[in-house]
């Protein structure tokens, strides 16, 4: 079973989003709304031009995105609402991108939007996991993870605070990052911070965030007509897979642990695109908590297994390196609202392949990856290229 | 004072607290794949029918890590941490469990057995416990 679609005639029309952060007093609806007419004029349309949308939101009250759909009017398009965790952005986008390729719609948008801000009483992030494992922490599930490494492959604390510091240091020059920090930060400093799961300190961990984003895609030939000299961002490839079995498996709690979803997942992705990781210029992936971005560094292709740590000490993953990751902060510092998140990816990638990151622009930047996992056991690898005329 | 779990059909409360509690597990009664929790389709070969049995309470550490913030749902939080661990049980399951101890007591490859921790009194007045590991008596860090 093939599960990576190839994508041909699909292009980026537009993309928007709010800085995320801590928006208590602000509607969800609203950030939406904010995020959605930043893609409308990015893109140069209005909801007229809309054939279908996709709403993801992780937050648990049914039909809340259509309600933030009526903000930019009722034209009678088809709303469907989705949901996988963390990877419900890239999936969101993943059907737009769908639905244009597949002929049945012209233009074609994700919008997502949470509030953790409206979570916390509620049961917060775990709402739904069974009580049998709530009383664990999050944090503890992904240091697990980080433990097992340090005692197989002799990492240390340094390779995941480097990285840490890394993103903190790319969000700070991203204005739609949540974490901006003064100052430039040290792998010292996040190896100061207070200890929240053995590794990972609190500024190894994403913050709590609310926030919206918001793309369009439609046929290429439809985007080249209404933004002629601007570079087109195609959508290349999409693959969603969730875990196979081996034996091991943690049935309760989300699977953290050493996993081979990622690496089938971008393998069919890379297939689907007809392209390896070599092509691939910046990267975006899970880093909720920072261990996870080494792992993906060797799963999503980018060097050999074990060899992760590498990268970290040569600094190829940051500014001027083989590949970035990451540029806008990542979850640990663009923040990590849960819906939003991977249209915030897309968000930073569009600007990348366009030229328009300014202060954290990767040279030459042609192709992206975007990748997510949802609640450990969804994963989503996602391609963008450009074409400049 | 009665002892419940925080969720039913996980793991077996013995009425003498001196006994070691039970982990529920199920057997798929085609290739033998055993599992934790049950669950009634094997996820190895996908035949329906399995039986139900009850785990070993020692496993080994696979990973662990040690937590800086009060356990969930704990009322008097008079500990300021809580270790979690994957432990492998000799029949295959993997368990993701909290760890009874101080943080120098564990290690990766070290032997544990399963516990309990009372978490607070529901309504009725009952003790609400969930399972934990602990080192094994004769076992330690090093």
């Amino acid at each position: 079973m093939k599960h990576g679609l190839r994508f041909e005639n699909v292009a980026v029309a537009g993309v928007g989003m709010v800085r995320f952060g801590m928006f208590k007093d602000t509607p969800s609806a609203h950030l939406a709304r904010e995020a959605g007419l930043l893609a409308l004029h990015d893109a140069g349309l209005t909801l007229a031009d809309v054939d279908e949308a996709f709403v993801g939101y992780i937050q648990p009250a049914s039909m809340l995105g259509i309600k933030a759909m009526k903000e930019f009017g009722l034209t009678g398009l088809p709303v469907t609402h989705i949901e996988n965790a963390s990877a419900t952005g890239l999936v969101a986008f993943r059907e737009a991108a769908w639905a244009v390729s597949s002929g049945r719609a012209d233009v074609a948008m994700a919008l997502c939007f949470d509030k953790f801000t409206d979570m916390v009483g509620g049961g917060g992030r775990g709402a739904g996991r069974d009580q049998i494992d709530a009383p664990i922490l999050p944090a503890a599930y992904f240091a697990l993870w980080a433990q097992r490494r340090m005692h197989e492959r002799g990492t240390t604390p340094e390779h995941f605070a480097t990285i840490a510091a890394k993103n903190w240091n790319y969000g700070a020059k991203c204005p739609t990052a949540h974490r901006q920090s003064d100052h430039v930060v040290t792998a010292q400093e996040v190896l100061s911070a207070r200890m929240v799961a053995e590794p990972l300190t609190t500024m190894m961990c994403c913050p709590p965030d609310d926030g919206a984003a918001c793309i369009i895609v439609a046929r290429e030939d439809f985007v080249r007509s209404r933004q002629p000299g601007r570079p087109l961002v195609r959508v290349l490839a999409s693959a969603l897979m969730s875990e196979t079995y081996s034996p091991g498996h943690t049935f309760v709690g989300p699977v953290v642990g050493p996993s081979t979803m990622t690496r089938d997942t971008a393998l069919e992705c890379y297939e689907a695109a007809g392209i390896g990781p070599e092509d691939v210029s910046v990267a975006y992936c899970h880093d909720a908590f920072v261990n996870e971005e080494l792992e993906y560094y060797e799963l999503l292709g980018f060097c050999p297994e074990g060899d992760g740590e590498k990268l970290v000490v040569e600094g190829e993953t940051g500014p001027g390196g083989r590949i970035p990751f990451n540029t806008d902060g990542g979850l640990l510092a663009r923040g990590h609202p849960g819906g939003p998140t991977g249209v915030a990816m897309l968000h930073e990638a569009v600007l990348q392949l366009r030229g328009e990151a300014e202060g954290r622009q990767v040279e030459d930047a042609r192709v992206a990856l975007m990748h997510l996992v949802g609640g450990g056991s969804i994963a989503t690898v996602n391609l963008l290229g450009v074409e400049r005329s | 004072m009665a002892r419940v779990p925080i969720e039913e059909g996980f793991f077996r409360i013995p009425d003498d607290p001196a006994e070691q509690p039970r982990l529920l597990g199920s057997r798929c009664v085609a290739c033998g794949e055993v599992f934790f929790p049950r669950r009634l389709v094997c996820a190895k070969c996908l035949h329906e029918g399995t039986e139900d049995t009850e785990l070993s309470p020692h496993g080994t550490i696979h990973t662990w890590t040690y937590c800086h913030v009060p356990l969930f749902g704990k009322k008097d939080a008079d500990v300021a941490g809580y270790g979690v661990a994957q432990v492998d049980l000799p029949e295959g399951p993997r368990v993701q469990s909290i760890l009874s101890g101080g943080r120098d007591e564990f290690a990766i490859g070290m032997t544990v057995e399963i516990d309990l921790e009372t978490l607070g009194q529901n309504a009725q007045g009952d003790e609400v416990v969930i399972y934990r590991f602990r080192p094994a008596s004769g076992g330690s860090a090093a």
